[in-house]
């Protein structure tokens, strides 16, 4: 089917009164790994919440649908349950609301049809095993007090136990160290592997190539101000490794 | 101080439609006590008036010694005089399963307990008010104890909806004793309740938690206030609250520090959550400092649901009203978590779940 495929089409969008998405044509296929990169303030975040219906991400044009249905019509929960998901480069701490229970209800919310308590618990115990995380994590407030890399985990947990069709990850990777780099990676991996997860659909937000060493990006997407100005395979990322994103800009400067 | 008396820049503004000055109470009608004790050596869990007849020397030692009986409720529940309950713990007793009392009333009840923990003695005493459509409960809660000693008073209520719950709490916790004061007031129309603590003896720690949550058109005042007049002592208090509907409450939170308790630490923190626009919660932290070699600590805060909250639950599929829900269940856990016995917790979540609709 032609539609299938987290489709994004002419995408404009904008924070307050600035216009910071300004066309964006990007078709991300299941089972496949985009990565978008491009240096800070291009825009990536901005295309991340404006999938997922952050309230302060005003759509201004344009079109999202995931597998032919139109997502931008949905409001954020129902985003969700359609099959998309956002790791977030901030996650919100909720006090006072358990791993555990947050977990059961989001899983609740996206899977109706969801396990027995058993064998959710079942599944808990072998996403955080991947992950190593230590059990104890399920019985504390949700992000709160968490450190950097904890929030990254959890998020990647999240991501595990929810098994979208889209996982929409926003610098996932930033300020994590080699080893919680590699359990994102294994994380991202073992879901892939999965029955529930093989057919997902990745956008893996990033500022540096690093992350593409533990998962390996079919495509590669370079975004400046607000567009797509680049798409290639993964020597793409390479060249950002070695040249930095200077002489992208020269080179679509010399085209503009 | 009348802890109930509103002053200065405390009194009622537009908001506040209640002048607890004026209001007055129908005369009690009696009202029963239920008084259920685990078994423990020495243990007296009695009614107050048994108390009277065969504990008096006992019961003096509590009755009257702190400053409950000088409020403006306070003197209507020694004028009225309902039900009462005694609970006495002998020294280097732990009494490991809570003490319930529970105090049914018609239309009006004026019910008084008396607590006394010996040096070394351990107790907690759940205390519920039950009653029907319109009922009034004026009460007192009386503590005392002795070095080392550790008691916790919970109280819960969830009385109807257009009921008053009026309740004065005083502490006196001995040297090196903690005293803590858990409150869920979940019910009645109004609601004026006070928890106090008098610190006279250095190593004393005092520890206050209080939950509350107005909704359609309740009204909550509640003060707590704890006097450090020894020093080298901890109070520790902890306020969650949140309004909906046309709710309303008003926490005016005291410590005060005098001259001469240098090395008190003291904690206050305060937060609400207001579920609708037209909710309104006061929230009035005052701390009064005269020693100079002290740490005391407040922080309050008044707001909505933070929108960055909601749309990251929404964002796991979790739909709005769901999403708010947990948010604001959450909200109360650090107090909630103050509360003894699971089966506590579980019925004030319950009282929540309840009013948050």
């Amino acid at each position: 089917m032609s539609a299938t495929g987290l489709r994004i089409t002419d995408l404009h969008a904008r924070v307050e009164e600035k216009e910071i998405l300004k066309g964006i044509d990007l078709v991300v296929e299941p089972g496949k790994v985009h990565a978008l990169m491009g240096p800070n303030g291009s825009g990536k975040s901005t295309l991340a919440f404006s999938l997922t219906g952050h309230p302060k991400y005003q759509v201004t044009g344009g079109t999202v649908t995931l597998d032919g249905e139109d997502v931008l019509a949905l409001p954020a929960d129902k985003r969700a349950r359609a099959g998309l998901f956002l790791s977030f480069q901030y996650p919100a701490a909720i006090p006072g609301v358990k791993v555990a229970n947050f977990l059961h209800a989001a899983r609740q919310a996206v899977r109706p049809d969801s396990l027995p308590p058993a064998k959710f618990r079942k599944l808990l115990m072998d996403k955080m095993e991947t992950l190593d995380m230590d059990p104890v994590f399920m019985g504390r407030y949700l992000n709160d007090g968490f450190s950097g890399g904890e929030k990254k985990r959890l998020e990647m947990l999240q991501l595990a136990v929810l098994a979208p069709k889209y996982a929409v990850l926003d610098e996932t990777d930033s300020g994590l160290d080699v080893d919680a780099l590699r359990a994102v990676g294994d994380a991202i991996g073992s879901l892939r592997a999965s029955d529930e997860g093989k057919d997902t659909g990745f956008l893996i937000i990033t500022h540096y190539p690093r992350i593409l060493q533990y998962v390996a990006a079919d495509v590669v997407h370079i975004m400046i101000d607000g567009r797509i100005v680049k798409t290639g395979g993964p020597e793409l990322a390479n060249r950002v490794e070695r040249e930095g994103y200077d002489t992208i800009r020269e080179e679509i400067g010399a085209i503009a | 101080m009348p802890s109930a008396t509103l002053a200065g820049r405390e009194r009622p503004g537009r908001y506040w439609k209640i002048d607890l000055d004026t209001l007055e109470l129908p005369a009690g009608d009696g009202g029963t006590v239920e008084i259920a004790a685990p078994a423990a050596r020495g243990l007296i869990a009695c009614t107050l008036e048994q108390a009277e007849n065969d504990h008096a020397a006992l019961l003096a030692r509590v009755y009257g010694r702190t400053a409950a009986q000088s409020t403006k409720f306070g003197a209507m529940t020694v004028a009225q005089r309902g039900p009462g309950a005694f609970v006495y713990i002998p020294a280097d007793v732990s009494v490991d399963e809570p003490i319930l009392i529970t105090y049914r009333g018609g239309t009006a009840c004026y019910p008084y307990t008396v607590v006394l923990a010996e040096r070394g003695a351990r107790a907690t005493v759940i205390e519920r008010v039950e009653g029907g459509a319109g009922t009034t409960f004026c009460g007192i809660v009386e503590v005392v104890t002795e070095d080392h000693a550790d008691v916790t008073v919970a109280s819960l209520q969830l009385l109807p909806d257009d009921a008053r719950a009026i309740a004065t709490r005083d502490a006196k916790p001995g040297p090196n004793a903690r005293v803590a004061w858990a409150i869920a007031d979940l019910g009645a129309a109004l609601t004026v309740g006070s928890a106090d603590a008098r610190i006279e003896h250095e190593g004393a720690n005092v520890d206050i938690a209080a939950l509350f949550f107005p909704r359609g058109t309740q009204h909550v005042d509640l003060i707590t206030t704890v006097d450090h007049i020894a020093g080298h002592a901890t109070s520790e208090t902890i306020v969650k609250s949140a309004a909906a509907g046309r709710g309303q409450a008003r926490y005016l939170g005291n410590i005060r520090i005098v001259k001469d308790a240098q090395g008190s630490l003291a904690h206050l923190h305060d937060d609400a959550l207001l579920l609708s626009k037209t909710a309104h919660i006061d929230s009035v932290p005052a701390l009064e400092i005269a020693a100079n070699d002290v740490k005391a600590y407040h922080g309050a805060t008044v707001g909505a649901i933070d929108a960055e909250l909601l749309f990251y639950m929404e964002s796991r599929g979790i739909a709005r009203d769901a999403a708010e829900r947990m948010i604001a269940l959450g909200f109360f856990e650090p107090a909630i978590a103050r509360f003894p016995t699971e089966s506590l917790r579980e019925e004030i979540r319950e009282g929540l779940r309840a009013k948050i609709g």
